[in-house]
């Protein structure tokens, strides 16, 4: 059974979500504002597997709960649901750290579905690091090896930093770095295609399975987050560099 | 983001024009202390300049003022999507799980309870989107029939009764109309129901939107004189700043406020509309943020003749 937090100020649309999360057996509770989620998820650190959060909140803005929540560490996966079905809109819900986006209306089934997957993959999470617990932390650590290349596991190593696909995590030296499904996968592709010049519209096409005319600008938050993370000084990036006028490339090891 | 974009845009086009018409206005102060003793030169240069200066200031002027109306619409646009697709998603949510799941009989009863409301509030966007762009169309209508309009308001204030379930208490309504003279007990006004009922609507509902801290309203009718018709919605709600007392009858216009409310900007522009197509006007009064606000709507009363 897990535990879900429904930020909604509509009230019906929270009951009817309530009674179909509960009837999965979920655990479900409603908070009707940005304020109440905040307090209960980050002062009151109550455990929750997902939520699902609203855009259009009475106070605070869905966009800005999410960033204040990553902000404040807490990483727990956030579905964000929300009438603004833009492009743009989409961009920057998954910029503010939100791990999946549906516009309103959404289809039972695929808001269900999608629930489902994000509770499936903080399991699996959960699953790995007991694992870890278990035996020590030799697993973790051998796989990172000095050398861009891409390890046994869904990891990857470059300049003594790791990225764990599978646990959604940043290793540097001596410091790990949560990173939202967006960032990990957003990455997984730069990695992917390593050396390479990758366009901006690819990325969205590719990455976020958006078409057309999207402003690709959004994905440059993306890259700048990412950069901070690992880029030694960010102004001045080695690995993710921008080619100017096409999109960027990433370099594993730069000479 | 969008919004401090065009704050930034707004920001440059006042420099921008502040700028050149400073620019202008030295070189126009240059060639007339240069030329000053050249009577005509002058004159010209001064007629010149002048216009110059006078273009700028205006164009600066309305370019703000378009920059602002542009994201009005915008906003606009946003709310009523919002208050169209929420309404919806809530309906289709209630329907699927109907589909899909065994629902016991009471929760049932619930759930087309809540449908029900969704749908009232979808019908309430698309009538009151609908009425606003006949309304700015249309500059007085046809149909003109003797109303009582105390009725209409007895109506109304019954159906925000029920609505909002409120007590006689909270949604107080008084009439005082005068009970001799010739015209006593007459609140005739030559009109359309419907638009009258809608008028009169949209102020309570307003009235209790903005009431985030209980409802206490109060409704007064009241006759001063022979041809005029007063009603007062006074609410103990959120009130308005005072700068923005005349714009809240804009259409679009919304207070700017936390927590938002519900709304599309286009109540109180119906509410003028329909009290100038009936000859009478609207405004409001308010103390200041906090202390609740008054909407008084004036109508020419019908006087009735002497049928006899």
């Amino acid at each position: 059974m897990s535990r879900v937090l429904i930020v909604e100020d509509e009230a019906h649309l929270a009951q009817g979500l309530r009674f179909n999360l509960q009837a999965e057996g979920h655990a479900v509770e409603v908070a009707a504002d940005g304020e109440t989620a905040l307090e209960r998820l980050v002062e009151k650190k109550e455990p929750f597997d997902v939520v699902v959060l609203d855009v259009m909140l009475p106070g605070q803005s869905g966009f800005d709960v999410a960033a204040l929540l990553r902000e404040k560490k807490n990483y727990v996966p956030i579905l964000m649901l929300t009438a603004r079905g833009r492009p743009e809109d989409v961009l920057q819900g998954f910029a503010s750290g939100a791990d999946d986006y549906l516009p309103k209306p959404f289809e039972l089934a695929i808001l269900m579905a999608r629930l489902e997957s994000l509770l499936r993959r903080s399991m699996w999470m959960k699953d790995a690091r007991m694992k870890d617990a278990g035996s020590a932390s030799s697993g973790t650590t051998g796989t990172v090896r000095v050398g861009g290349q891409e390890s046994g596991g869904d990891s990857f190593s470059f300049c003594g930093k790791s990225i764990d696909f599978a646990e959604l995590e940043l290793r540097t030296l001596g410091n790990t770095i949560h990173l939202t499904v967006m960032e990990a996968e957003f990455l997984r592709y730069l990695v992917r295609s390593e050396g390479r010049v990758v366009s901006r519209k690819a990325i969205l096409e590719d990455v976020w399975g958006l078409r057309e005319d999207t402003d690709t600008r959004a994905i440059d938050n993306f890259v700048v987050r990412l950069r901070r993370y690992i880029e030694e000084d960010p102004s001045q990036p080695k690995h993710l560099q921008t080619v100017r006028g096409v999109g960027y490339r990433f370099v594993a090891e730069p000479e | 983001m969008r919004i401090s974009s065009r704050r930034k845009a707004i920001a440059f086009f006042l420099t921008f024009g502040v700028c050149l018409a400073a620019v202008a206005f030295a070189v126009g102060s240059g060639w007339i202390i240069l030329n000053w003793r050249e009577g005509i030169k002058v004159f010209l240069g001064i007629i010149f300049f002048g216009a110059i200066i006078t273009g700028l200031v205006l164009n600066t002027i309305f370019l703000v003022r378009e920059i602002r109306r542009n994201e009005q619409h915008d906003s606009f646009i946003n709310a009523v999507t919002h208050e169209l697709k929420t309404p919806i998603a809530s309906i289709r949510l209630y329907l699927e799980t109907l589909q899909r799941r065994e629902v016991d009989e009471s929760q049932r009863r619930e759930f087309y309870q809540s449908m029900l409301v969704d749908t009232e509030r979808l019908m309430g966007t698309v009538e009151q989107v609908l009425k606003a762009g006949a309304m700015a169309q249309k500059k007085a209508s046809g149909q003109r029939i003797p109303v009582d309009f105390n009725t209409v308001v007895r109506e109304c204030v019954e159906l925000a009764r029920t609505r909002h379930h409120l007590l006689p208490e909270n949604l107080d309504y008084r009439e005082s109309l005068p009970q001799s003279g010739p015209q006593s007990g007459n609140a005739r006004v030559l009109g359309d129901p419907d638009e009258l009922h809608t008028a009169v609507t949209n102020l309570l509902d307003n009235a209790v939107k903005y009431s985030p801290g209980g409802v206490h309203i109060a409704v007064e009718l009241d006759a001063p004189g022979e041809e005029l018709l007063v009603l007062r919605v006074r609410d103990r709600g959120v009130g308005i700043p005072q700068n923005e007392l005349k714009r809240i009858f804009k259409r679009f216009y919304r207070v700017r406020q936390r927590p938002r409310v519900r709304g599309t900007g286009l109540g109180l522009f119906i509410v003028r509309a329909i009290a100038r197509n009936h000859g009478g006007r609207v405004f409001a009064q308010s103390e200041g943020s906090g202390k609740g606000t008054t909407v008084t709507l004036e109508l020419p009363r019908e006087v009735s003749r002497n049928t006899a």
